[in-house]
């Protein structure tokens, strides 16, 4: 009897094959498939009936999605570019501290360690024109007599999430940044001081350079946590009211589980895919090229 | 020994209790189902929980076995019934029914009104008959767990007289707890002192608003669909309705974040005494009248929900009932039981815990016992009347997503991103491509 014989590279791989299939591969052909189906998940056999680019055509033409699209953008890059200075900021006042610095480090990862949900309750709270910290706070101090519909206006509501965003991940900047700060050289910061440069000139044209791999991985992270905002999102406004913070991924959920259209949800996940690689795409470039400026490889 | 009965006494009382049982149940007979097994998916939860421990009466009654293969809540159960529906394993027979679900499920259950007597189902409230009535199918028979709003308010707001004064000189007539819409819009704003004190309030997001602006619509002469499920509310009435909600905002006789609210929101806002009328449903009247839990305990009114333009009172509701399958092998068993579950003993022990009743001598009987609790007695009075007219969601399997497309529209309207007009056109249009799309029609 001939058994058939693999060849041992392929048998030794086959566990991580199997496995990559099953988690990652065959969920992602089957949503991609369904994208081009009519799939609801309340009619089962509806998988299979094909539709071609119809959803895609749909989203592509819907104003709704393209407005959820630029919030998203938005979102992602106010979001960034603040956690990144605030980031940078804690990091260098935390590297100067000299007792204390673990205890200062551990406290501030707190906030990377609750739940986006908790946090959206949490925010959702603070924010509350009626009952909420920030209100009741403003007019007992007089600042206000107004009750303030934080989570209502379209630009404060955008604002609160913003800041919801910023409390949770800005400490992933901060650690990341502090990291690079610890891994930067000595000498070139002492042949600066020698030089007679100033304490800005130091940060600007040594420290900071030698900071950028550090500060574009952490974009590149969170750029796509930020692409994939949904939970906070969620608790805090559910995308409204009148879809004034609706994102990508509060409207593809709401497709999808709520209105049971999966295939439908399914594209529009697959285009806005497209988003979180673009900006993946863009902070690796720019982490090459400040490696290359720092002679770390080409 | 004393306390021991002779056999033939015990012989004599055993008889007479399956008897007085057996005349409770109606159409069933001693041992009419011995051997049948009914299986039953059933919704779970304390609140529920005291009816199914009636089941054995049933059982000892009938001969027949309960077997209940699924316990969960209404949108678990949901997720259940339509994985059967797909997999085509729906041979059980009895399952928990709502009303706001009860039309996705045409395939799934059967026509109640040749298993039960016309004589039973006449003993219910016949607008939830009605509810329960799908392309003139009666598809569940309803227990004692109805819902419609009726309206709260404080009371010491009518007891004001320089109050009273003001508002006589400002609006022209007296001031006194509001018997129709327009009224709870001028007194809403006249009692408003924001950020302080709230005229009313309203559920501002998802389902919950189109909800409130559904059953606005219908006291305005209007319907939200016409009957081939095309869109209707992009109408006189429909935007007279729309208007109410704006113009309440614009006032600031509602909270600013009303439109980001829901029930909690809402049934923690009027316990919080901030707010002065509050359209609610009837599992709010004990915790807004409960020291410990609402700074108006002592101080709540309840009144039936007001009247539109056209002289129709609002009165979206729901409740549960049960359902007998198609593919079930013993019809006539399941629907016996389902008749015992509903029947007026049944719904005498539900409501005694709160919930209201669906039978119209229970109604009657749940009153006498509350009368000498006038704040009970007052509630019941004011739901009894509101859930005379009340009317249940339109029966459509599209009902949730038809709302997802129409309540951004109702809040860009409220919060003045479009006009009344633009907003009503846009949630109308998308609602017909919706339909259209799904081959409704």
């Amino acid at each position: 009897m001939n058994r058939l014989k693999l060849p041992p590279w392929l048998v030794l791989l086959l566990p991580a094959i199997i496995i990559l299939s099953a988690v990652v591969l065959i969920p992602l052909v089957l949503s991609l498939y369904s994208s081009f189906t009519s799939y609801r998940l309340t009619r089962p056999d509806s998988i299979f009936n094909w539709v071609g680019f119809f959803n895609y055509e749909k989203a592509l033409t819907d104003v709704k999605f393209w407005a959820a699209f630029g919030r998203t953008v938005l979102l992602l890059t106010v979001a960034l570019n603040l956690e990144m200075l605030f980031g940078l900021g804690l990091a260098l006042m935390v590297s100067k501290v000299t007792q204390g610095q673990r205890l200062l480090r551990t406290m501030m990862m707190f906030p990377m360690m609750f739940s986006p949900i908790l946090v959206g309750f949490q925010f959702k709270f603070i924010f509350n024109d009626n009952v909420g910290l920030v209100n009741n706070a403003l007019q007992s101090l007089g600042i206000t007599d107004q009750a303030i519909p934080w989570l209502v206006d379209g630009h404060l509501a955008m604002f609160s999430i913003i800041f919801a965003e910023i409390w949770t991940a800005t400490s992933v900047f901060g650690i990341l940044i502090l990291a690079g700060l610890y891994a930067i050289p000595r000498d070139p910061l002492e042949a600066a001081k020698v030089d007679g440069c100033t304490a800005w000139q130091s940060f600007r044209y040594v420290t900071l350079p030698f900071l950028m791999p550090f500060i574009y991985i952490a974009m590149a992270i969170r750029s796509l946590d930020v692409a994939r905002a949904y939970d906070i999102v969620q608790i805090m406004t559910n995308g409204g009211p009148a879809r004034r913070t609706e994102l990508l991924w509060t409207l593809i959920g709401r497709t999808g589980y709520v209105d049971a259209r999966m295939g439908y949800a399914n594209a529009m996940g697959y285009i806005s895919i497209f988003l979180a690689i673009f900006f993946t795409i863009y902070f690796f470039k720019k982490l090459t090229q400040s490696r290359k400026e720092l002679g770390m490889g080409a | 020994m004393k306390t021991l009965l002779s056999g033939a006494s015990r012989a004599v009382l055993a008889t007479a209790a399956l008897t007085a049982a057996i005349s409770s149940f109606g159409t069933a007979q001693a041992g009419e189902f011995d051997g049948v097994t009914i299986e039953a998916k059933l919704i779970g939860g304390q609140q529920y929980e005291a009816l199914y421990a009636r089941i054995p009466e049933w059982e000892a009654a009938t001969g027949a076995k309960v077997n209940i293969i699924s316990k969960k809540n209404h949108f678990e159960l949901d997720k259940e019934f339509k994985s059967d529906i797909a997999a085509g394993t729906t041979s059980w027979c009895v399952g928990s029914n709502h009303s706001s679900f009860a039309s996705q499920y045409p395939t799934l259950y059967t026509d109640l009104t040749d298993l039960v007597s016309k004589d039973v189902v006449a003993e219910f409230v016949q607008a939830n008959i009605k509810a329960a009535t799908f392309d003139g199918n009666l598809v569940m028979l309803p227990r004692a767990q109805f819902d419609v709003s009726a309206l709260y308010y404080q009371k010491d707001l009518y007891d004001d007289a320089d109050k009273a004064k003001a508002f006589e000189a400002k609006f022209g007539y007296p001031l006194a707890v509001p018997e129709t819409w327009a009224q709870v819009k001028d007194q809403a704003t006249f009692f408003a002192d924001p950020p302080n004190f709230y005229g009313t309030q309203y559920a501002g997001k998802d389902e919950a608003i189109v909800g409130r602006y559904y059953e606005m619509v219908v006291a305005e002469g209007g319907k939200l669909f016409n009957d081939d499920f095309s869109p209707a509310f992009n109408s006189e009435e429909g935007k007279r309705a729309l208007q109410w909600f704006v113009d309440l905002y614009n006032a600031k006789a509602v909270p600013a974040g009303t439109t980001n609210y829901l029930w909690d929101d809402l049934g923690n806002g009027f316990a919080s005494g901030t707010i002065g009328l509050n359209l609610d449903w009837p599992g709010w009247a004990g915790f807004f009248n409960d020291p410990s839990s609402s700074k108006v305990a002592g101080n709540v009114g309840v009144a039936p929900a007001p009247k539109g333009s056209a002289g129709v009172r609002t009165g979206w509701s729901g409740f549960h009932g049960f359902s007998v399958t198609k593919d079930c092998d013993n019809k006539e068993a399941a629907a016996s039981l389902v008749e015992f579950l509903t029947n007026e003993d049944s719904q005498k022990l539900e409501s005694s815990a709160g919930p209201l009743p669906s039978r119209t001598a229970v109604w009657e009987y749940v009153s006498e016992q509350a009368k000498d609790d006038p704040y009970r007695s007052e509630v019941l009075a004011a739901f009894k009347e509101t859930a005379a007219t009340a009317f249940a969601v339109p029966p459509t399997p599209l009902w949730i997503e038809a709302t997802n497309l129409i309540y951004p529209e109702l809040q860009a309207a409220i919060l003045g991103d479009k006009t009344v007009d633009e907003a009503l056109e846009d949630a109308s249009d998308a609602v017909d491509s919706l339909m259209q799309e799904e081959g409704v029609y």
